[in-house]
């Protein structure tokens, strides 16, 4: 029998704030790279993240994963992130400019070591319905495709 | 290297299920599938991806014709729509219907009927249960 290859995603919610700004620029740069999204003030967005674990369907239960598990396994990355200004509320991107690439990448981070079996993670974040950003490990990108 | 060109067609169709493993006692189902293990089922208005790799047809520049693929799928969901899976459906007598479980025979029934007919491959299932929920099925 050919190879079987199953992923199940989940879309999950939160609002932020943001401001894009390297601290290693002069404000003129800042300005010049970032353009609007430099305002001081900052501004927000309402994001979606995709999360798609790959991995073999269990036959006792018929899942990939079991959606409550993953539930709570998010539950405090979202908590961390939801209503928040990132670039001051939020420690990790205090360090690392906010942008969907940088958002991206620490969802994974933070949810790729707590997956049974190491089940591959496909991480896409919507900042808004025209942008979107993706973060995995390239080695399991055929299975993850 | 080469190219390819991939069709999906989308359907719907609403169905209802069951979450039962009957190897376990009822504290075990509760504890695995929470409130899908009420007895009489509940539903969901799924979405079905069908997506089908193949030569593009040098007349008809086209891989298959959506009007020969829309009857060959709406055939095979005469067992799913409308239907609760657990008891109306020949596939789940034995198998638990999540949606991992229903794109898989899925799969299987899609890619039968495709060859039968066709000479398309099947590419990739994709289910939606919610519009925040699917699942991706493919074999190589």
């Amino acid at each position: 029998m050919r190879r079987e290859i199953c992923a199940l995603t989940k879309i999950y919610h939160f609002s932020a704030a943001h401001r894009l700004h390297a601290t290693r620029y002069s404000d003129e740069e800042n300005r010049r790279i970032f353009g609007k999204c430099n305002n001081p003030k900052g501004h927000g967005h309402d994001y979606h993240i995709e999360i798609k674990v790959t991995g073999n369907i269990d036959p006792e239960t018929g899942m990939v994963i079991n959606l409550s598990e993953l539930d709570e396994m998010i539950k405090d990355i979202i908590e961390e992130l939801d209503h928040t200004r990132l670039d001051i509320e939020v420690p990790h991107f205090r360090e690392f400019v906010p942008s969907g690439e940088n958002i991206a990448k620490y969802i994974w981070m933070r949810l790729q070591p707590k997956m049974k079996k190491g089940a591959p993670l496909h991480i896409k974040l919507w900042e808004t319905q025209d942008n979107y950003f993706e973060y995995f490990e390239e080695d399991n990108y055929s299975a993850n495709e | 290297m080469g190219y390819k060109t991939l069709l999906t067609k989308r359907v719907e169709f609403s169905a209802s299920h069951r979450y039962w493993n009957p190897k376990w006692n009822e504290e075990a189902n509760k504890a695995v599938f929470g409130k899908c293990i009420s007895p009489y089922g509940h539903g969901h208005n799924y979405v079905l991806e069908v997506t089908v790799d193949g030569t593009v047809d040098p007349d008809t520049g086209m891989i298959i014709n959506i009007y020969d693929l829309k009857p060959l799928i709406s055939e095979v969901l005469k067992d799913f729509d409308h239907k609760f899976l657990n008891e109306d459906n020949p596939y789940f007598k034995d198998l638990i219907p999540t949606t991992e479980n229903i794109a898989r025979v899925l799969w299987d029934l899609i890619e039968k009927k495709l060859k039968e007919t066709t000479d398309c491959k099947l590419y990739r299932i994709r289910l939606y249960e919610t519009p925040d929920l699917f699942v991706d099925y493919r074999r190589e």
